[in-house]
């Protein structure tokens, strides 16, 4: 609560006339003073016969000096400041208010915007820390797998504890059972409270719920005794509330993404199906691949878009006929350009999908060549994606190194010495270079030991 | 004595600013108020405060035409002015900017951050 300066209130503009005017009228002498003795007011001859005291919210605030006649004014005063209190109080209950407001309106936009479980976890945290009086919070989320809530975002937990909370087990788990949120002023007193390593006095637990099911739990509380109310908790439960709403948002888009991943690959494995020889050649190629473009430092978007093209770059082969794709002895020139035509069928095929868009390029043109020889189109140098020239070194290393029935696989060097004596001509030097740079055993036994693209 | 005036149609957005920015008041800030445009104007012409909150929608002369008087025509730019407009409200930016305006804040406002703001204006230690 604000309390009031007898010197404020007396000065107030639309007052002082008033007070001045009353004063003139009483006709008696009289002296205002606050309560540390400071003169306010004193008109000639005043004497301290009697004082009367101004009350604010059942403090004095000050003195009136004076016979029985001032009196009344040391009550006008009280009354003024009764008055002036409960409108400062009221205000300043709307400005608390309005705190709330802005930052629930900023932790809306930039929750909304936010596809990452665990950024989420840590505005929620960031927000909570402004609004409500605490030492620590932590973020817990249901393992689906295991049935337990772990721990994905925490502040004022020094230890870095990594805690897990069971159904029904504490206070946190009890909050979990029940799905209502709920303020233990003392902690100690509850005999759910499971002992931590880390002494909270005060706490406030909620689920976070996406539609009835309790998929998460935020925890804040408080190392000294703090009285938390129902309005504290009001808000608490919006702010949990929000970001529940965020996290089922994330959640449904990494589900999201995964089918359509998922999708994108599975419409890989036909291909490889067709050719069983080629075993795990995709794999391999979106491997070497984002080897290769990891050590060129292309931009998050580009390795996307790269990974795509990767596994779908032979997606086109699926349009030729079985007697060309898996003939064993050499291709005359009729079957060759039946072949050739893999690259603008794999275009045809993935045109279709507006998210494969960044992926066409990727894999039309990675038969080109750097010197313009190559095919569907004959472009050459930088005028070929740089997916394509990528994933062209990726592909061709992997063709070497593999065996197939009528012939033996290269070795490393063997390949690596290939890809050197057509560096410039049929490949983009600094890609070949950038592939040398790169781990490419790693990416091979990365490749072999995945069972499904994980993305 | 640097001075601050509070622009605003509604009492209770005054009374709610004048509050946040009280605490001036105990290091020499004067805070003056005006519930009219035309009275904004005066006070601004006759006592040049630095900052000014003023509000957009006001009825006869709105918080636009008010921002522009000052800065073009009487040509007082070292008034910093900081628009006020109602969440929700349609605002026009532009509008704000060819007035020349110095910043627009959004009612319901922060209390912290209007304090803040003020303080880093009027260049007064936190």
């Amino acid at each position: 609560m604000v309390l009031l300066s007898l010197a404020k209130l007396i000065k107030k503009k639309e007052f002082a006339p008033i007070l001045n005017r009353l004063v003139g009228s009483l006709d008696t002498p009289i002296i205002i003073e606050d309560d540390e003795g400071r003169l306010l007011l004193a008109t000639d001859g005043s004497e301290r016969h009697n004082k009367f005291p101004v009350n604010s919210s059942d403090t004095i605030i000050g003195w009136v000096y004076g016979n029985e006649k001032v009196a009344p004014i040391a009550a006008l005063l009280s009354y003024h400041a009764a008055a002036e209190t409960e409108k400062r109080n009221l205000t300043s209950e709307t400005l608390n208010k309005y705190k709330e407001i802005t930052l629930l309106y900023d932790m809306v936009e930039q929750v909304s915007s936010c596809l990452d479980t665990r950024e989420i976890a840590r505005l929620v945290i960031e927000q909570a820390i402004k609004v409500i009086r605490l030492s620590r919070v932590d973020v817990l989320l249901l393992n689906k797998e295991v049935g337990i809530m772990e721990l994905v975002a925490s502040y004022g937990n020094d230890n870095e504890v990594s805690m897990t909370v069971k159904k029904g087990v504490g206070i946190a788990g009890s909050v979990w059972a029940s799905g209502r949120a709920e303020i233990v002023n003392d902690v100690g007193a509850d005999p759910r409270f499971v002992s931590d390593t880390i002494k909270i006095s005060s706490l406030m637990c909620a689920p976070l719920k996406s539609k009835d099911a309790v998929v998460g739990i935020i925890r804040l509380g408080s190392e000294e005794l703090v009285n938390y109310t129902a309005e504290d908790l009001k808000l608490f439960n919006t702010l949990a509330s929000l970001a529940a709403v965020a996290m089922e948002n994330a959640s449904l888009y990494e589900q999201l993404k995964e089918a359509f991943y998922t999708t994108v690959y599975t419409l890989a494995e036909t291909i490889e199906k067709r050719d069983p020889y080629t075993g795990n050649h995709t794999k391999r190629v979106m491997e070497y691949s984002l080897a290769i473009g990891k050590t060129l430092g292309l931009q998050e978007e580009d390795m996307a878009r790269l990974q795509l093209s990767a596994v779908l770059h032979d997606i086109g082969k699926i349009g030729v006929k079985d007697s060309v794709l898996l003939k064993e002895s050499a291709l005359n020139d009729e079957e060759f350009a039946e072949i050739k035509k893999h690259a603008i069928y794999g275009e045809e095929i993935i045109s279709g999908i507006a998210r494969l868009k960044t992926a066409i390029p990727g894999v039309r043109q990675h038969h080109e060549k750097f010197n313009g020889r190559g095919y569907p189109d004959g472009i050459s140098g930088e005028d070929i994606d740089i997916t394509a020239r990528i994933i062209a070194v990726a592909d061709s290393y992997d063709a070497m190194t593999t065996d197939r029935p009528y012939r033996k696989g290269l070795t490393i060097d063997e390949a690596f010495e290939e890809l050197r004596k057509f560096s410039s001509t049929q490949f983009d030097p600094e890609v070949v270079d950038a592939f040398f740079a790169s781990d490419v055993v790693e990416a091979y036994f990365t490749a072999n030991s995945r069972g499904k693209i994980i993305l | 004595m640097p001075k601050v005036l509070i622009v605003d149609d509604e009492p209770f957005i005054r009374l709610l600013l004048e509050q946040t920015l009280e605490e001036l008041e105990d290091e020499g800030v004067e805070l003056i108020t005006a519930d009219n445009g035309e009275t904004a104007l005066e006070i601004i012409r006759s006592e040049t405060p630095e900052i000014v909150f003023l509000d957009v929608m006001m009825p006869k002369m709105n918080g636009f035409d008010v921002c522009k008087t000052v800065k073009n025509d009487l040509g007082i730019s070292e008034v910093f002015i900081v628009l006020l407009t109602a969440k929700g409200q349609e605002f026009d930016k532009q509008k704000g900017i060819d007035v020349g305006a110095d910043i627009y804040m959004t009612k319901p406002f922060n209390p912290d951050e209007v304090l803040a703001k003020t303080r880093e204006i009027l260049g007064m230690p936190k």
